[in-house]
């Protein structure tokens, strides 16, 4: 270490407080006196102040994003708790909410798997996810708090309308990507992963288009495409109307 | 990956804001910074269960840091610019008025703040020194914890810091300059 090297780091030590008084004392003298450490003191702070305009807080609803993707990488049964609670973009309004909710969950384990329990029972479709394979689960599961479609009249060639941000998750050993969009009066999820989604045992191939295949999952309709990507969509539409909504999505 | 997802997101999700910032700096070309984050926390999850109850500000922030690199690493880029050219100690400043002087840096650059120069000021920062900045001044890290994030001593940290500070002050005040302040 130089003496250059000594200076700035006893400087820096100065700056953060770290010096015994005696030596504090010693360098506020200096400072009086020597322009060239003066100039880096200022420099230091102006340098300190300029770095803490960078400082932006978190969007609304990364908590609730990082929470299911970490929900969904333990295999949790996060279509109970995402049916209890609203849907992420109010939550991400509401973020004392979720903080309490999250306490209640630590300090209740057994309660909440109680009711998550109930939850999952009462769900439609809910015993049938838990047969199924778990990639495909996992995007029904996402796919459950999609309201069903409103009964409002909308343009017929209303372009996709993508709602909030795209998901990752791992599940079955496969990574997805996630993304809800919003086509005329229905949301719709479409699942992009590199593997092919595992055809459920109670699926049906869909003639004439490869390995593509559907499925019924209590409101859900599933239908897969394979492809060069493997793209999963799902929506609380009739089997028979699913096929034509995925052609009109932007899919991988 | 058996720890309970619960207690992994009591421990953690507090930290996410810092992580965040750390995250928003740290993404590289290509890289978004949320997608970072919930890329952070999945690893932090797998390795949950050798979390020993350290710092978990530092450990994510550590955990954040490798991500960022890894994928930059499989991208063929660096997500900190490294810059090996140094700056002059005291910075000879043209002044509006077609005068050559030494002005006062600090003053330039507080007269003329602006988010977007300081953050690609901050870019040209050899990448320990921004790490630094970026994990005491931006994510409010304490010395002490951005230590423990890159496993060096406290004492390297702050001389990081320090030098990675009067640096980017030059760097904005020759910016601040270029464009007319002084």
């Amino acid at each position: 270490m130089d003496g250059r090297d000594r200076a700035c780091r006893l400087l820096a030590g100065f700056l953060a407080g770290d010096l015994d008084p005696a030596e504090a004392r010693r360098w506020d003298e200096h400072l009086l006196e020597c322009e060239a450490c003066w100039r880096a003191v200022r420099e230091d702070r102006a340098g300190r102040q300029a770095a803490q305009v960078l400082r932006q807080p978190a969007p609304a609803g990364l908590a609730d994003r990082v929470a299911f993707a970490v929900e969904m990488a333990a295999g949790a049964p996060a279509a109970a708790q995402r049916q209890a609670r609203p849907p992420a973009r109010v939550l991400g309004r509401a973020r004392h909410g979720r903080w309490l909710r999250w306490r209640l969950a630590g300090a209740g384990a057994v309660a909440a798997g109680v009711v998550a329990a109930l939850l999952m029972a009462l769900l439609p479709g809910a015993h049938q996810v838990a047969s199924m394979p778990a990639a495909v689960a996992a995007v029904a599961r996402y796919a459950q708090v999609i309201p069903p479609p409103s009964g409002e009249q909308h343009p017929q060639r209303a372009a996709p309308l993508q709602v909030g941000r795209p998901v990752t998750v791992m599940a079955g050993g496969q990574r997805i990507v996630l993304r809800t969009w919003r086509l005329g009066r229905t949301e719709a999820v479409v699942a992009v992963s590199s593997t092919p989604f595992p055809m459920p045992a109670r699926a049906t191939g869909v003639s004439g288009r490869g390995m593509a295949w559907s499925a019924r999952l209590g409101r859900l309709s599933l239908y897969c495409l394979n492809g060069r990507t493997s793209e999963l969509v799902a929506a609380p539409v009739p089997a028979t109307e699913l096929a034509a909504l995925a052609a009109r999505l932007p899919l991988a | 990956m058996g720890a309970d997802h619960r207690v992994f997101l009591e421990a953690t999700l507090p930290h996410m804001d810092v992580v965040y910032q750390v995250a928003r700096q740290a993404a590289g070309d290509g890289q978004d910074a949320e997608d970072l984050v919930q890329e952070t926390y999945l690893r932090a999850y797998a390795g949950f269960g050798s979390y020993r109850g350290e710092n978990a500000r530092a450990w994510l922030a550590a955990i954040c840091l490798n991500v960022a690199r890894s994928q930059a690493r499989r991208r063929r880029r660096r997500p900190w610019e490294v810059t090996g050219s140094g700056l002059p100690e005291v910075l000879p400043l043209s002044r509006a008025d077609g005068r050559e002087g030494v002005a006062d840096v600090a003053d330039v650059v507080i007269a003329g703040l602006d988010a977007e120069e300081v953050s690609r000021c901050l870019g040209r920062l050899p990448e320990p020194q921004r790490v630094c900045i970026v994990l005491m001044d931006v994510a409010g890290y304490t010395a002490k914890e951005a230590a423990e994030t890159l496993g060096c001593p406290r004492g390297t940290v702050l001389a990081r810091v320090h030098r990675g500070r009067r640096r980017l002050a030059r760097l904005l005040a020759e910016a601040g300059v270029a464009h007319g302040r002084s």
